[in-house]
């Protein structure tokens, strides 16, 4: 099932949690919603989901307005944070709940549910642990008792509101990877709010870059991340760092204070040279070395004084037999320049 | 049932041989038998182990024989006198006491005052929680200071307000006389003193109860398709059960026991209009102390049995939240899960 969000507004007292947003997402895709905390990302799934009503805009599904329609009339699957699961029941009674408190014409049997919830329950790979309660489950058996019990009532449109936020990291990795096969086995169209850019750009087919209640960016993880619409954008996705300077036709001077451009360089795309070779290049001097992990960190001091980070692979740091305290040559490979949303490229 | 524990190792669940969980409780056995040995060691010999906390000892007994006097005088020896002064007579007397006619019809009263002013405080009680426990607005602290109206001003005063409301020369006195309605100095103006007067037990405790647990499951349920009175009675009923069962204890022994606002709107008609407690008053006034005991006995029954489920219900809640703070506990350790079944005897 296909969902629109037309220029939904919501206001909490004085605070604009969403200012006119639109957000198409077709049927079968797998969809995040990225932003930092505030940005409206679980505001915007709460009304989707019919838990919060916006104060104007439409939401469709399948092209039907079903704006005015309550949670229970939408029929969607949501995934809660903190898992909101049933304590007083064990996880079977919570797996079947949705298909129990149908009326009486449309309930499945007894056999049905049964049948049902076992399902489920090898879907998520917790078969043996259907007598338990969820206090006797870790964090991410709960989570995944969470999204059978949305996918038992067999809904067509799956929310997830920040489904692995309370997980810690190692379990976190598993479980969205898990999710995004699960996706590409039930091709539910699915829409997950994340703070994690890395979450986000892994899972998602495609990402909803979010800020003060507005939409920054849509597109292919590739997209946001290769081409960032919006200094937000980015900055939020991504190390990256920043330069003050100033435009000249495709030229961009960096350390030019009173200009108002900002030049964004991500930390992979300087290279650090002995020799100047010509091209575009400022001096630098080496601050700090971090070579653990695939890739070497280093800090340095570019010639004005600003701080700055670059990437490269241990290959090429080898090659370099890099110091600290050395002073290098500093070659941006690839640049993006803004200034008041305008995108300009210097390579 | 599935019993047996299961240790979770990086995701990876491998399920661990009963052995282990008996070899567990064996260990726990060991460890709570040395407390116990080492309670009795600093039982036996104070001095010597002579923790920085523990005083000398004729600082403890002194303590200790004062706060047991205290406990015997002013708590135990009432109690004890109730009960011997009930059966002075013989258990023949307290029996007959209790079958007297003007009696059977107080506690008839009583019942049928806690019988409505309870239901309805639970109902009352409920729908406050809930508005003030998962809602903001207007006038909110006002609402919960009204609440606690009943505990702050004294009985007699709340029963005064009725007088002054629905009494003959109240607010209300002249159309309910012209309609033949009584309310004061009969059974309504019984009901209503005591639900007035017990009304903030229920809504007391459970407000932070509601408060604490939030709304996450219920909008769970409305998202699974559950109505409105499905939800209520699936997920928020079952989540509240303690709290509201332990209002509903403390309530109807208040409501029971109730003496100085049904004192001013019964009026005192004998076979009537008297409650328990006042039929107490009025046996103990007319100097026939056995009956008076006999049925004052009853309300000390009462007030026992209350204590007695109270603690009950205490634990059982108790146990309740423990569950959810080892759930708590579990997320951020989920190495071993110990159930139930296995926990040491």
């Amino acid at each position: 099932m296909s969902i629109e969000a037309i220029n939904i507004s919501k206001q909490f007292g004085k605070f604009a949690a969403l200012d006119n947003v639109s957000l198409e997402i077709p049927s079968g895709e797998l969809v995040a919603l990225l932003g930092p905390s505030g940005s409206g990302k679980t505001t915007l799934l709460r009304v989707i989901a019919g838990l919060e009503f916006a104060d104007s805009g439409t939401v469709r599904f399948d092209g039907r307005d079903i704006s005015d329609r309550t949670a229970r009339e939408r029929r969607v699957g949501f995934v809660f944070q903190h898992y909101a699961l049933f304590r007083h029941m064990t996880v079977f009674e919570n797996i079947a709940f949705g298909l129990k408190v149908r009326p009486r014409d449309t309930r499945p049997s007894k056999k049905q549910i049964h049948d049902k919830v076992h399902e489920l329950l090898k879907l998520i790979q917790l078969e043996t642990l259907a007598q338990r309660y969820p206090s006797q489950l870790s964090g991410g058996q709960r989570q995944r008792v969470a999204l059978a019990r949305a996918l038992a009532v067999e809904p067509k449109v799956l929310l997830l509101d920040e489904p692995f936020g309370a997980l810690d990291a190692k379990v976190r990795l598993e479980l969205r990877r898990w999710l995004r096969q699960l996706h590409d086995e039930i091709h539910i169209t699915s829409v997950f709010v994340t703070h994690d850019q890395e979450e986000a750009l892994e899972v998602a087919d495609r990402v909803v870059v979010m800020n003060h209640g507005r939409i920054e960016q849509i597109g292919s993880p590739e997209q946001v991340y290769n081409h960032p619409a919006t200094p937000f954008v980015y900055n939020f996705l991504g190390n990256v760092n920043l330069f003050h300077g100033r435009l000249e036709g495709d030229k961009a001077y960096i350390n030019e204070w009173e200009t108002g451009h900002v030049v964004y360089v991500r930390p992979h795309l300087l290279e650090i040279d002995r020799q100047p070779n010509g091209g575009s290049h400022f001096r630098a001097r080496i601050k700090h070395i971090n070579a653990a992990g695939p890739l070497v960190k280093v800090e340095a001091t570019a010639e004005w004084g600003d701080p700055v980070h670059i990437e490269m692979s241990q290959e090429k740091f080898s090659d370099l037999q890099l110091l600290k305290d050395e002073s290098v040559f500093v070659v941006p490979k690839d640049v993006k320049v803004f200034q008041s949303g305008e995108v300009s490229r210097q390579t | 049932m599935e019993r047996a524990p299961y240790a979770e190792l990086g995701g990876k669940r491998t399920r661990v041989k009963r052995g282990l969980s008996a070899q567990a409780g064996r260990l726990c056995h060991k460890k709570s038998m040395a407390t116990a040995l080492a309670l009795k060691n600093l039982w036996a010999a104070p001095d010597k182990a002579a923790q920085a906390t523990t005083e000398r000892s004729w600082v403890r007994w002194s303590l200790i024989t004062v706060a047991v006097l205290f406990l015997g005088t002013f708590l135990f020896l009432p109690l004890a006198v109730v009960f011997v002064s009930a059966f002075a007579k013989g258990v023949s007397v307290y029996f007959a006491a209790l079958r007297e006619p003007d009696t059977l019809a107080a506690i008839r009263l009583t019942l049928l005052a806690a019988g409505v002013a309870v239901p309805m405080n639970m109902v009352f009680g409920i729908a406050a929680a809930w508005a003030i426990g998962r809602f903001e607005f207007f006038g909110k602290s006002f609402l919960i200071t009204l609440i606690d109206l009943p505990f702050s001003v004294s009985p007699v005063v709340s029963g005064l307000i009725y007088v002054l409301i629905f009494g003959l020369q109240g607010l209300l006195g002249p159309w309910l006389a012209a309609h033949d309605l009584k309310i004061i100095f009969a059974v309504p103006g019984i009901v209503l003193a005591t639900t007035f007067v017990t009304f903030p037990f229920v809504a007391r405790e459970l407000i932070p109860l509601v408060q604490a647990q939030g709304n996450e499951e219920e909008e769970a349920a409305l998202t699974l398709g559950a109505s409105g009175w499905q939800t209520f009675f699936r997920v928020t009923l079952p989540n509240i059960k303690w709290g509201l069962l332990y209002g509903v204890i403390l309530c109807n022994a208040r409501a029971m026991g109730e003496f100085g606002a049904v004192s001013v709107v019964s009026g005192h008609i004998r076979g009537l209009t008297n409650t328990v407690p006042l039929q107490i008053e009025i046996l103990y006034n007319e100097y026939q102390f056995a009956p008076a005991f006999a049925v004052a006995s009853l309300l000390a029954l009462l007030a026992l049995v209350t204590l007695v489920v109270k603690s009950a219900v205490e634990w059982k809640a108790h146990k309740h939240v423990e569950q959810m703070e080892a759930a708590v506990v579990s997320i951020a350790a989920p190495v071993m899960t110990p159930l139930p079944g296995v926990k040491a005897a």
